[in-house]
């Protein structure tokens, strides 16, 4: 383990100061203690955040549980969460203006019961965005986010065309005021990061989850799907969650209850 | 060509002698506005991140090879954070006002426009910390923003815009 770590810190810029942070120093501690209290064997992982200078890797595969029997057809809480963290500001032009995550309001037609769903990127595992990308600028992160690379992103809008959710928006004007974290700009495809800098940062929730929790709603549940043991991975093993469009075999992070 | 040089002989050393006075004043000077100081020294024995000399020649490189060590594998150290120098270097002046790319007291912009430099970077990426930002979202919640960012963008890009 010590070796590991050593490891993982030569991968950190070398010269950088050592963070001397408590915090930080608790959560290394308490990555050791799980590993070491079953040498070989993976006990439990942490929800502790990385060390900032190591790369993502595929122990994660984030992802997102929406309970729809508990989604209020009026509310749009994650929506507003979402724009106002990442600062997609409101262009007061609804058709072209940035959309990471929207509410839909679906009716059975035979029943004429309505189901209220938020919708976003699904963070495939297998992307339409990425395969149809002609520079490498959509992709998918070792976690399974799904991401836009701006800076080779030529703006073809071939992913938009390809994605089955339509959760992509294309920037058709200038920007300003972009947050430090979001940035953004013309002539770039953009969509629903699942909240990566949080993620990066070790929040280990989203913008638009976290809205619905204090709201009260608690339809929105982001975890980790490769560890047995989070939240997320109990809920789907208990009761299950569907696939939007299932039958495209994309193996889609995002899941729905009440479907 | 001999010939030319001879003939032109007194004219060339006149060029000469007048870019020599313009390189010894512009030399002499640095970009002459009131930059608010960076935060904080980056540690006791160095100013910045690297020397201030490394980093004057070779700061884009450090942004440029951290970028996408950020982006595709999520690292995330501070070091050659492009935020980090924004929140570093962007301060408030005595008045409270943060400056922006398109203002010559902006950090970045004081010396790219000292050495004619165009960069693209600010079309994207935040020109001043996030608080600077959120403050002047509340303040300014009545302004046509798709006017002001037209002119912005015309003026960063040096486009004419008739």
């Amino acid at each position: 383990m010590r070796y590991k770590l050593k490891l993982d810190l030569d991968l950190d810029d070398t010269t950088e100061e050592v963070n001397t942070d408590r915090r930080e120093f608790l959560r290394g501690a308490a990555a050791i203690g799980g590993l070491t209290i079953a040498p070989g064997v993976m006990l439990y992982q942490t929800a502790a955040a990385k060390p900032a200078g190591q790369a993502v890797s595929n122990q994660q595969r984030w992802g997102m549980l929406i309970n729809t029997n508990v989604c209020q057809e009026d509310c749009d809480a994650c929506v507003t969460a979402c724009n106002e963290e990442h600062g997609l500001w409101d262009l007061g032009r609804p058709k072209t203006d940035a959309q990471w995550i929207r509410k839909l309001n679906v009716k059975d037609i035979t029943t004429g019961h309505v189901t209220s769903l938020p919708m976003m990127c699904q963070h495939c595992e297998h992307p339409p965005c990425v395969d149809v990308c002609p520079t490498g600028a959509s992709f998918k992160r070792e976690d399974g986010i799904v991401l836009v690379n701006a800076h080779t992103c030529i703006g073809c809008r071939y992913c938009m065309l390809a994605c089955p959710y339509k959760a992509r928006s294309f920037i058709h004007e200038p920007l300003e005021d972009q947050l430090p974290h979001a940035p953004r700009g013309k002539g770039c495809v953009e969509s629903c990061t699942l909240c990566v800098h949080k993620v990066d940062r070790g929040d280990n929730n989203t913008a638009c989850a976290e809205a619905c929790a204090k709201d009260g709603h608690q339809a929105l549940l982001f975890g980790n799907l490769h560890d047995p043991n989070s939240e997320i991975s109990k809920q789907l093993e208990k009761h299950g969650g569907v696939q939007i469009r299932a039958d495209l075999n994309l193996n889609t992070g995002v899941r729905y209850q009440g479907l | 060509m001999k010939g030319l040089l001879e003939k032109y002989h007194k004219l060339l050393s006149l060029l000469l002698a007048l870019s020599c006075t313009a390189a010894l004043a512009a030399s002499a000077g640095s970009p002459e506005v009131d930059i608010p100081p960076p935060k904080q020294n980056y540690s006791e024995e160095t100013l910045c991140v690297e020397p201030v000399e490394i980093m004057r020649k070779q700061h884009f490189e450090f942004v440029l090879s951290h970028r996408d060590k950020t982006v595709i594998e999520g690292i995330r150290t501070k070091k050659h954070s492009l935020n980090e120098c924004i929140d570093c270097h962007i301060t408030a002046n005595a008045q409270g006002e943060y400056s922006r790319y398109s203002d010559d007291t902006h950090f970045c912009a004081s010396c790219h426009q000292f050495v004619a430099v165009n960069i693209d970077c600010f079309q994207c990426h935040a020109d001043r910390p996030e608080e600077a930002i959120r403050k002047a979202k509340n303040s300014n919640k009545t302004v046509d923003h798709s006017e002001q960012t037209l002119k912005d963008y015309l003026e960063l890009s040096n486009i004419d815009s008739h």
